[in-house]
């Protein structure tokens, strides 16, 4: 069984949580779903969103709350990504957009240029988008001039999943039982942050 | 991801023989590179190198701006020299502060009787 897991550390593009007929465990809020990988592919770095629209960030001001659509997946698929940015602001994650990322008892912490260098295989940014429920972002300028742009890059791979329960075509109601028992190989993905005491 | 610290595609812009006239008469030296649909997102451009060539200018200086042709304003950098009849190469990083323009770079020159040649050298970033 290779070893495939979450937040794996790596020098170049990082490994895939799951390969072909891997079964995965998608969480997305309270809700969890049991599916089976059966196509899978890289997706190279690309700018995914530019949070200041284009027109730039005035001196010491926050964007408002932005979605990252570009992250979002077709049905049946979800994303797994690692992301940077390219302008020197702090960002606040969102994921969905109404649940803080990164999220500490007293701070949510922001993402800045640093994390090259603090993070440099990204490891700490990576997260899963479920279907259309991506994340979400703020960028804040602290600089005494105006950023030019806030841009992201993302990178990862996009699964494309059957669904193991109820009893459509693919579905396998013995082997659900299986993983929730512990008795069948299964990675956990999550696919949103979570509320503080949820 | 170790090797993307250092963002950006050094690329060299097109050799322009700027008018001499001010301001007023000012050329785009670089054009960010923009495709309705083919590029994802804003490009912008870190200016690397200023390369000049003085065709009998007499001492003057050359400057840089964001503005259109024509307008050259707002100005980026402080003043280039350019002595009469000579080649100057201005560096980022040693001879002036790395600069990210999220604009087209234009370039201008006082009135003066000859003509001066501009090349910029600059990464490309997004």
């Amino acid at each position: 069984m290779p070893d495939l897991y979450i937040f794996k550390a790596q020098i170049g593009m990082f490994d895939p949580v799951a390969l072909q007929d891997h079964n995965v465990r998608l969480h997305y809020q309270q809700a969890v779903h049991y599916r089976k990988v059966d196509f899978f592919e890289g997706i190279p770095p690309f700018q995914c969103v530019d949070i200041a629209a284009g027109i730039g960030l005035p001196a010491l001001t926050p964007t408002a709350r932005v979605n990252v659509v570009n992250l979002e997946m077709a049905d049946n698929e979800f994303g797994l990504w690692r992301w940077y940015p390219i302008d020197d602001a702090q960002i606040r994650l969102y994921h969905p957009a109404g649940i803080a990322k990164y999220q500490l008892r007293n701070l949510q912490v922001p993402v800045d240029e640093n994390i090259l260098f603090r993070d440099p295989n990204l490891v700490s940014t990576e997260i899963a988008v479920w279907q259309n429920n991506r994340p979400a972002v703020e960028a804040v300028n602290a600089h005494a001039f105006a950023l030019g742009a806030v841009r992201l890059i993302a990178l990862g791979y996009r699964y494309h999943t059957v669904n193991l329960e109820g009893t459509a075509k693919g579905a396998d109601p013995e082997l659900v039982k299986a993983i929730q028992l512990g008795k069948a190989p299964c990675t956990d993905v999550w696919c949103s942050g979570r509320g503080i005491g949820d | 991801m170790l090797l993307a610290n250092k963002e950006g595609i050094i690329v060299t812009g097109p050799l322009i023989a700027l008018v001499p006239g001010g301001v007023g008469t000012s050329l785009i030296v670089f054009t960010i590179p923009v495709l309705a649909g083919q590029l994802i997102g804003l490009k912008s451009a870190k200016i690397r190198k200023v390369m000049l060539h003085n065709n009998g200018a007499g001492n003057t200086t050359v400057l840089l701006g964001n503005g259109v042709a024509g307008v050259g304003v707002p100005q980026i950098l402080p003043a280039f020299d350019s002595m009469n009849n000579l080649t100057a190469s201005y560096y980022a990083d040693a001879d002036f502060p790395e600069f990210e323009s999220f604009a087209n770079i234009a370039a201008w020159t006082p009135a003066v009787a000859g003509t001066i040649s501009i090349r910029l050298e600059v990464a490309v970033i997004g």
